[in-house]
């Protein structure tokens, strides 16, 4: 009987029967349908994945002529970042990684960040952020972005003027949790709509508010508040990725516009993001590391499938260490992001990667 | 009045703690003991059950945290009532003393955090540490309660290194052959946690109060 070789969600290699494999892709689509209340993949969608992960070489491409956009975000902390910190070590400043991105690997988009990434540790350094913009901007041709996380786990104590929802919740403190995260939420909007507003003085082409709602749903509340204010008041492009595939129920009873933020998944998450004013949405798919890659890339491809077909601005799915079906590793193989890109592109139909 | 039948009681324990409805827990409670019904019954297959589909529910993305928790307090308004009325020598045991907390340089522990809510509701008497812990601080922790389960979140690679560093403490120490370690966390993996001789790993915190229980009655 012939197998297939493969990984786990951690990056281990497994070999896979045709019959595992078909069953895994299965149960992949299967599972993103249930929690999101979408449709799984079809036959042809599956046939395709089968034979995506069938393919015996090592990397793999989509169709000429069906390339998308390559869009960095995360600053280029996966070139010059630490190993233990999920980088290659290789020891660049920042801005000429950027050109390297640009250069060398094709990048269609780049992303200027803090080693920190964090918006409020950006505030009181912005003048320099804005001298390094400024020197990227005259030596790149690509649009630049400048990019950052709003972590609004940072205004809560004790790193924070704010009481920390982690502490009272436990306590059963529910409405002053609430009432700490609300109050955080004002802070980290208005330090995102700061630094962007610093970034379009000097010329900066767009803004990537990522790894958005990683403390909740009124982290996506403050994230979509700054959109709304940058969309008025600049011309810089704005782009949103995600921290997870579902915005955790942290308060559980905000709103936006009218609808609840807690519990939305990427195809309800873009049309809130399109709503406040964004340009380019970033959806994020997490990777079970307990189950194999096409389990994980079905699932995965399902929900951004869906999300792109819900949403009315371009779609620039995640597809890296531990998201978009690609394993958790310290450095994601390259087989597995391959993998995961083409069936991005070729069955969820992304605008960038 | 109708006398309260086990059956009726068990299934609106479930309702309510599903409604996170703690003022209607605690009532009835008070009414299951009026009409005769055996606490420790009660308490072990109408709440405890009701507070095992919240924590799915919180899994599933249709209940969020504080819900959670307002329906762990709920049940627990129900324990303290239920508790008192248990004839000596019925007490429900607990299922053992677990110290959890996020490891030192990390400050992420909203799972920790939750993990630490459930295994607390399950009968576990949980001793959370909170976040960025001394490994020297887990170690003191679990020698002075005679822990016998330690957990350690670690949300990123540079952080989850300190998990390897616990086990080679609590060997250090001498406590390693006492107590169970379980690892957690966005960084951790199985794969990780059988590298470093970790006894436990779980996905999601429902996995974890699982396995915490399969680990701590081995």
């Amino acid at each position: 009987m012939s197998s297939y070789r493969t990984r786990m969600g951690d990056g281990r290699v497994v070999e896979l029967t045709e019959a595992e494999l078909r069953a895994d892709l299965e149960a992949g689509t299967q599972d993103a349908a249930e929690r999101g209340g979408i449709p799984p993949l079809n036959e042809e969608e599956l046939g395709f994945l089968f034979e995506l992960f069938a393919c015996p070489y090592r990397v793999v491409g989509v169709e000429p002529g069906h390339e998308v956009v390559l869009t960095d975000d995360g600053s280029v902390n996966a070139l010059y970042g630490a190993q233990s910190s999920s980088g290659t070590g290789v020891p660049v400043d920042r801005e000429t990684a950027i050109r390297v991105y640009e250069r060398a690997m094709g990048f269609d988009t780049m992303e200027l960040g803090h080693a920190d990434y964090s918006f409020k540790a950006v505030r009181p350094i912005v003048a320099l952020e804005q001298q390094a913009m400024e020197g990227t901007l005259q030596s790149t041709i690509v649009p630049m972005f400048y990019g950052g996380m709003p972590n609004m786990a940072l205004y809560a104590r004790p790193d924070g003027p704010f009481p920390n929802p982690a502490d009272l919740l436990p306590e059963g403190r529910i409405d002053e949790a609430r009432e700490a995260q609300e109050q955080a939420g004002e802070r980290v909007t208005r330090d995102m709509v700061f630094v962007a507003a610093k970034m379009a003085e000097i010329g900066t082409d767009g803004i990537n508010f990522d790894t958005t709602a990683s403390a909740g749903d009124v982290e996506f509340l403050a994230t979509l508040r700054a959109v709304e204010r940058v969309a008025l008041d600049t011309d810089l492009a704005i782009e949103v990725g995600m921290a997870a595939e579902f915005v955790l129920g942290m308060h559980g009873e905000v709103e936006y516009r009218g609808t609840r933020l807690a519990g939305l998944y990427p195809h309800e998450q873009v049309t809130l993001v399109a709503e406040a004013g964004a340009h380019v949405f970033g959806p994020v798919v997490n990777t079970n590391t307990r189950r194999s890659t096409p389990w994980n890339v079905a699932r995965a491809v399902t929900f951004v499938k869906a999300c792109v077909e819900a949403a009315t601005i371009p779609v620039h799915a995640n597809v890296g260490n531990g998201v978009g079906g690609v394993p958790l590793t310290e450095t994601p193989p390259l087989d597995m992001v391959t993998r995961a890109g083409v069936a991005m592109v070729e069955i969820a139909r992304i605008d960038g990667l | 009045m109708a006398t309260l039948t086990m059956k009726e009681a068990k299934q609106k324990a479930i309702d309510i703690v599903l409604a996170i409805d703690e003022e209607g827990s605690a009532a009835l409670a008070q009414e299951a003991l009026d009409s005769g019904l055996d606490p420790v019954e009660l308490l072990q297959e109408g709440f405890t059950v009701g507070m095992r589909r919240a924590g799915e529910l919180f899994e599933a993305e249709e209940m969020s945290l504080p819900e959670m928790i307002i329906a762990a307090d709920a049940m627990l308004a129900a324990f303290d009532i239920l508790e008192k009325a248990i004839p000596e020598g019925q007490e429900t045991e607990s299922l053992g003393t677990v110290v959890i907390g996020t490891i030192e340089g990390d400050v992420h522990d909203i799972g920790k955090t939750i993990v630490g809510t459930l295994l607390g509701v399950s009968g576990f008497d949980v001793h959370d540490l909170g976040r960025d812990v001394a490994i020297s601080e887990f170690v003191r922790v679990v020698k002075e309660t005679g822990a016998n389960l330690v957990g350690s979140s670690a949300l990123m690679t540079t952080t989850m290194v300190g998990q390897q560093k616990l086990e080679d403490a609590l060997a250090e120490a001498g406590l390693r052959d006492k107590v169970k370690t379980m690892v957690g966390g966005a960084a951790a993996t199985q794969h990780w946690a059988d590298k470093i001789g970790a006894d436990v790993y779980a996905e999601s915190a429902t996995e974890a109060v699982q396995r915490a229980k399969e680990a701590a009655s081995a």
